[in-house]
């Protein structure tokens, strides 16, 4: 069937096959990505299409993470002064819309200083190992079902492994910095990643179970019918509340912000960068804010499946309407809203409770969710199933 | 929620006063789901309470300055300038008793008095350095004649510092309350010799024995000394 609108069309929006299982409400979606595009090109020994798609790909991945960059500083900096009953920004163009640009250009042309006392080459070296788990981490996202670099069939395990990676620069930038906040910082910085690793993983196990697969795309598939986090009566709920905490602790951000915290250890672990160097940490920051709001999408919230309730085909059909990449983006940006409403809300925890909350709530929480979830499948009680 | 049960109020008469004594219970130990519940539902009370500030508009205090500089909100008690307080007659209440100066905790009050003509003393100069004052508002508070304020008027910077010097007083001369006892308005203007904000003698004027002040002559006043400020 032909619907012609100016939002929907099905040869780009839609792959439908025959293959979906119309009785339960099972749509399935086609997904193509970059790496299947280029070994499509290679096989047929189109050079220059795989070229083109490989530098396609590279050039829009860096200008996304750079423009996601500044459009996050500008939001973070406006979301942040309305939380506190300020204007923010309103100088640098309308609104204050240019004001990133501006502090871009403050960063680059500022004087790129090395303690001499410093390990020189850990410090030169730790923002690009944040910045190189960030990528890693893009590799497996899931924008669309034509927007993703890689459709990795243990994308879940991938992703878990390099998550972490981010806290070799915290640690490398804390060390080498010879300092003995930006140390504190570090240790910090690493206990609590470690720490929060494990009960984000224990949560998005219980995604891996529901779904059956460690697949992104099938996955998002598999909440065709319904979303994780209501499906699966209050199982997914909790999976989803005990990730936020946790990817909130990952990513160093209040109330969890112990790492830096300016009022007990100055700046943590970039006390000592200046310049360029601490603009890559900040980059690096604010995408993993939004990579964590993009998982937490893709395992919770349907990723770019549109929102769907059963086997209600009218309803279904109207959400289908609305574009994947549109949904994506929607449920990405109310994540990340919801991260930045955190941090302008919640005090800063001890160093102590932060280690009290993971291993003494969040760990045995997410334990018997676990089981819970695990007898939730074994015995097909949830909705829609 | 914040819990107010289990909060006990009695009135107790103590000393021929009726006061109200509020018991609050102790912390009980809680249950650790009890606990979670309560953690969950404060932190869902302050996400509340800072969404009610995003989401209104209305609560944004920031003024942008230059812009609205016509319809500018200022605080009623705001402290900006210092200044005399004028009725509509142009006359002021201070006597020069020189409370506000001896209290002033930077010294950036100077007050120089003289004889007048009844044989009183007057005010002649009512010297503030706005450069040093940190605006405590001790002078206003401790003035037994209600004769200071702390104006609004905060648009004062200046190229030369020396322009922070401020005479307070517009002329020397007898207070308001002795201007009543005088009848003839010829009188009244006579005894009032007129000053100018900026005629304040500045140390820096007086230490390198050259006018001081945007291009004005200052002529010391009478009864000061070269080493008086």
């Amino acid at each position: 069937m032909q619907i012609w609108s100016p939002l929907y069309r099905p040869s780009i929006w839609s792959f439908r096959t025959s293959i979906g299982n119309r009785e339960v409400g099972m749509d399935m979606w086609q997904v193509t990505t970059l790496a299947a595009r280029i070994q499509e090109s290679l096989l047929n020994q189109d050079f220059v299409r795989a070229g083109i798609f490989l530098g396609g790909g590279l050039a829009a991945t860096v200008a996304a993470v750079s423009l996601l960059g500044l459009v996050l500083v500008y939001a973070e900096r406006k979301v942040a002064a309305h939380f506190q009953c300020r204007l923010g920004p309103m100088r640098v163009g309308w609104h204050g819309v240019l004001q990133p640009i501006a502090d871009g250009i403050k960063l680059f042309l500022k004087e790129d200083i090395i303690p001499t006392e410093a390990d020189r080459l850990l410090f030169v070296l730790a923002p690009f190992f944040c910045i190189l788990g960030m990528f890693l981490a893009i590799l497996v996202l899931p924008v669309s079902p034509e927007i993703q670099i890689i459709d990795l069939d243990m994308g879940v395990i991938f992703l878990a492994a390099v998550s972490g990676f981010g806290v070799f620069g915290v640690l490398l930038g804390g060390w080498s910095s010879n300092n003995k906040w930006s140390m504190l910082g570090a240790m910090r910085a690493a206990a609590q990643i470690v720490s929060y690793e494990v009960s984000l993983t224990l949560a998005l196990l219980v995604v891996v179970m529901f779904s059956g697969s460690l697949k992104m795309s099938e996955i998002i598939q598999s909440q065709a019918a319904g979303w994780w986090i209501w499906r699966a009566h209050g199982v997914g709920l909790v999976a989803f509340l005990v990730y936020v905490i946790a990817s909130v602790a990952e990513l160093n951000r209040a109330p969890f912000d112990l790492s830096e915290g300016e009022s007990e250890l100055t700046g943590g672990f970039h006390t000592e960068y200046s310049g360029l160097r601490f603009g890559l940490f900040f980059l690096a920051e604010f995408i993993n804010m939004v990579l964590a709001s993009a998982f937490a999408a893709t395992f919770f919230l349907g990723g770019w499946m549109p929102f769907h309730l059963g086997d209600w085909q009218a309803f279904n059909a109207v959400m289908d309407r609305i574009p994947p990449l549109l949904w994506f983006v929607g449920k990405t940006s109310f994540m990340v809203f919801l991260f930045m409403w955190f941090r302008w809300t919640f005090p800063r925890l001890r160093v102590d409770q932060l280690m009290a909350l993971e291993w003494k709530f969040l760990l045995p929480v997410s334990l018997v969710n676990l089981l819970v979830g695990a007898a939730v499948v074994l015995s097909g009680f949830y909705f829609f199933s | 929620m914040f819990n107010r049960q289990g909060i006990k109020q009695q009135q107790v008469k103590v000393g021929g006063k009726q006061l109200t004594i509020i018991q609050a219970p102790r912390p009980q130990r809680t249950s650790q789901v009890a606990t979670v519940w309560g953690a969950l539902c404060s932190l869902w009370n302050g996400m509340r309470v800072t969404w009610r500030y995003f989401s209104r508009p209305s609560s944004i205090v920031t003024q942008q300055y230059p812009e609205n500089r016509e319809h500018l909100k200022i605080p009623e008690r705001f402290r900006a300038q210092l200044r005399l307080k004028y009725d509509e007659n142009g006359e002021h209440n201070c006597t020069g008793c020189k409370i506000c100066d001896v209290q002033c905790p930077n010294a950036s009050i100077e007050v120089i008095d003289m004889r007048g003509e009844s044989g009183k003393k007057e005010i002649d100069r009512f010297v503030w350095r706005m450069d040093i004052c940190t605006f405590c508002n001790i002078c206003v508070m401790v003035c037994p004649f209600d004769a200071l304020e702390m104006s609004n008027e905060f648009e004062s910077s200046v190229y030369d510092k020396r322009l922070l010097t401020y005479q307070l007083n517009r002329y020397a001369g007898p207070t308001k309350k002795a201007f009543e006892k005088i009848e003839s308005s010829a009188d009244r203007e006579r005894l009032k010799v007129g000053r100018q904000p900026f005629e304040a003698p500045t140390p820096l004027g007086i230490a390198a024995g050259v006018a001081s002040g945007p291009g004005v002559s200052v002529a010391p006043p009478s009864t000061m000394k070269k080493d008086d400020i």
